[in-house]
């Protein structure tokens, strides 16, 4: 940036307040468009990063935290795709999936050397001041654009979604077929001038989703895991505890008439299930559906199984992927959730993701330990992530056929490091007479810009340890289940998943509740997986257990 | 400073979809215009297929229910036999204080903005056969009615949504007259609803005290 003719303090307000555009808008266009897997931290004090521009958002997404930023030029636009993607329509069971950019947003600084420039330190206020009404616009605006709809039945019925939401940030995009640009319409927000040039918002949308058919409704016959313990790939079974553990309350699972006041289910001692089981308790008299699946998103404020006749919690152990998918015979494209190995993190209360790249596939539901029941066949997707998310977006900006990968050595970076510890940061700009903050120590970039690694590494310790105190409650209590489960039943039954911890932001709290009778096939189909995965474990744990064969078709 | 005045589009409304569309309505400006720290929080319309965003501020939600409730009052003890259009007026403004003379000490509000909200409240059936187009004639076979009705309120969301878009257009295009934000959270620049009725005779009254205080001293003259 031309720095002639500027006091060095004017100017550096200026980057901040450019660098901090840049981040806010992408996390708002995130959190209205990526369902997040974790509790939104609503509650409680607003960070001070979180205070720029007025808007108090909460934590960034996971997603943003493993965006590789540091390399980026304030300079180069940041074009972010909001993809569409959807199974083929002619491929049953190959992995082919049509992507669809449904949105384009387009911010960038457009640097105009012909503007007068405004010498004096209203400028950067005033500038700071419109950049605040944009962005409330941009929030308003991506909740009345037809994509938002994808993003609430994503987020609140991720498993009858036949679709996924996806994005792509890049500091250039290949522009849009002929085609394409017909169905889609352009709005631009007024921009905000700037020093010597000019802020602005666009947006090229599709108008038209029914083309992708996103109400349509997806069967899912199997059900998912009500209490997912934890990968066995990261953390080894540990032997069965006794099932008298240190739980105080039971759980109340599948009600079902007497039968239910007999058996004692746990209280998961996990961390993100500690809110659910308070809850459930109080559901005694609710008929359940199914299996419960366990959503671990906080987009869940109840956890329903679609498909009825299994009563049967049956809580999972963390399986590879490439273990289970072989065992299902089912045709269908669905599979049990996953437990990608890469995760590390099962409590949806660390914000920070060490999953890193990961995080950028809607899997963040995985990273946190919930098991969302993922209408793609996870295996597969999970192959696919294996190529494609590594790096994946700082692999993306080098992906591209530009030559201008965005990797400008120029002085101006996107920085992620705007906490700078909470003590340092004062948040300028809001009143006139403020004074104007440091400037030479926020804006250029510090040493450790690893704002990930330096929470990550607490949190994971943190969380490996109350990973593996649960996972030893957790083999106790599915022992438990398995023995006292009752029969299957054509009845619906009624889990609600309402952690305490997870606060249900308003937009997702209406989640849209779906009951689908199943099948008997559907239910035998997961009997069978029940039962294999019954034997694995008690074969694992030894003999100790004895498990009673889970009767009942 | 001139004060930017938004005639927003003039809405069909029923009786029963009022508050909603009032709230949604109002609560959109003042997001918009709340510059103070505010925790935005999405509210989904019941009868509508929309989400908007309110600031968060129970205070403010508040004051704007008790105000739609005034609205809702008013417009059943008046009804709307001549297809009047109800104006809410949504005002911002500055407040200078004058110079404390032996006379007066008012304060003086200077609006920079104003909002008007047009609503065309259907008249209420009552239970019997009205003449008004939008009664639900009980003769009707119920499939047309309902069919009617479904159209009628296609019509207003698709309405709705555009006036969504028209605060977000205004917002964005005027940007200059908006005074500097005090250092407070949530809504930062006082303001005023007010109701009144086209045909109302205070209604003008109103509008050009309004117009009197907004404007450049030697206008008066």
């Amino acid at each position: 940036m031309d720095l002639h003719g500027y006091p060095q303090a004017e100017h550096g307000r200026f980057e901040q307040i450019l660098n901090q555009f840049l981040l806010k808008s992408l996390h708002i266009i995130l959190d209205s468009r990526v369902p997040a897997n974790r509790p939104s931290s609503r509650g409680g004090e607003i960070k001070k990063s979180d205070k720029w521009f007025n808007l108090a958002l909460g934590d960034r997404p996971a997603a943003m935290d493993s965006l590789s930023f540091w390399n980026r030029s304030l300079m180069e636009p940041m074009i972010i795709d909001i993809i569409l993607v959807q199974e083929s329509p002619n491929s049953s069971s190959t992995d082919m999936f049509t992507e669809t950019v449904v949105e384009r947003w387009i911010v960038q600084y457009d640097s105009q050397r012909s503007l007068a420039p405004q010498i004096g330190d209203a400028s950067y206020k005033k500038t700071y001041k419109k950049s605040i009404i944009l962005l409330r616009s941009v929030y308003s605006t991506l909740r009345l654009l037809p994509a938002y709809k994808a993003f609430r039945k994503q987020s609140s019925s991720k498993q009858n979604c036949n679709f996924e939401i996806n994005y792509k940030i890049c500091s250039f995009s290949s522009p849009f077929s002929r085609e394409e640009e017909e169905s889609m319409k352009k709005y631009s927000f007024t921009p905000v001038d700037a020093q010597q040039g000019r802020l602005s918002v666009s947006v090229i949308y599709r108008e038209d989703l029914s083309d992708f058919n996103l109400d349509a409704f997806v069967s899912c016959p199997l059900e998912i895991i009500t209490d997912y313990v934890g990968s066995l790939l990261t953390d080894p079974m540990r032997a069965f505890p006794s099932t008298s553990s240190e739980k105080s309350r039971p759980t109340s699972f599948p009600i079902r008439g007497k039968q239910s006041n007999s058996s004692s289910p746990f209280q998961r001692p996990h961390s993100w299930t500690s809110g659910i089981h308070r809850d459930v308790s109080t559901q005694q008299s609710q008929p359940f559906s199914g299996s419960p699946p366990l959503y671990r998103s906080p987009s869940f404020s109840r956890l329903r199984s679609e498909t009825a006749p299994m009563s049967i919690p049956h809580p999972m152990m963390a399986r590879s992927p490439r273990y289970l998918s072989p065992n299902l015979s089912d045709p269908s494209r669905h599979s049990l959730p996953p437990l990608s190995p890469r995760n590390t993190k099962y409590d949806p209360s660390s914000h920070e993701s060490s999953s890193g790249i990961r995080s950028v596939r809607r899997h963040d539901s995985l990273r946190a330990g919930e098991l969302s029941n993922t209408p793609i066949n996870v295996s597969q997707k999970l192959s696919r992530d294996a190529k494609e998310d590594s790096g994946r977006f700082s692999s993306l900006l080098s992906s591209s056929s530009s030559p201008r990968v965005g990797f400008s050595r120029s002085s101006s970076r996107l920085s992620f490091q705007d906490d700078f510890g909470d003590s340092d940061f004062s948040c300028p700009f809001i009143v006139d007479d403020v004074d104007p903050p440091d400037s030479q120590t926020s804006f250029l970039l510090p040493h450790s810009l690893n704002l990930d690694g330096r929470n990550s590494s607490d949190v994971s310790s943190q969380t490996s340890s109350t990973a593996k105190k649960s996972q030893d409650a957790a083999v106790g209590a599915l022992v438990h289940m398995l023995r006292t489960a009752p029969p299957l039943r054509k009845d619906s039954s009624y889990y609600t998943s309402h952690s305490s911890k997870i606060e249900i932001e308003g937009e997702v709290g209406a989640a849209s509740e779906f009951f689908k009778p199943r099948k008997t096939s559907d239910a035998l189909e997961e009997l069978k997986v029940y039962k294999e995965m019954k034997d694995i474990l008690l074969s694992k744990s030894g003999a100790r257990v004895a498990g009673k064969e889970n009767t009942g078709t | 400073m001139n004060c930017e005045v938004c005639q927003l589009k003039e809405l069909d409304v029923e009786h029963f979809e009022i508050r909603e569309v009032l709230r949604c309505i109002l609560h959109t400006i003042l997001f918009h215009r709340a510059l103070g720290l505010v925790r935005p929080k999405d509210i989904d319309l019941e009868l509508f297929e929309i989400t908007y965003v309110q600031c968060g501020d129970v205070e403010l939600e508040r004051k704007i229910d008790e105000k739609i409730d005034q609205f809702i009052d008013r417009v059943e003890k008046h009804p709307n036999k001549k297809n009047q259009v109800i104006i809410i007026c949504l005002s911002f403004y500055e407040v200078k204080n004058k110079q404390a003379t032996w006379f007066t000490n008012k304060v003086e509000r200077l609006h920079w903005e104003q909002w008007y909200i047009n609503l065309n409240v259907a008249q209420h059936p009552k239970g019997h056969l009205g003449k008004s187009h939008s009664s639900k004639v009980v003769v009707d076979p119920g499939d047309i009615a309902t069919e009617a009705r479904s159209a009628r309120r296609g019509a207003l969301e698709s309405s709705l949504r555009d006036v969504l878009f028209q605060i977000i257009r205004f917002v964005n295009e005027k940007k200059d007259h908006v005074p500097p934000i005090p250092n407070l959270e949530g809504v930062s620049f006082p303001y005023e609803i007010t109701i009144s009725s086209s045909s109302d005779s205070a209604f003008g009254m109103d509008m050009f005290k309004r117009m009197l205080q907004t404007g450049h001293p030697t206008m008066l003259s």
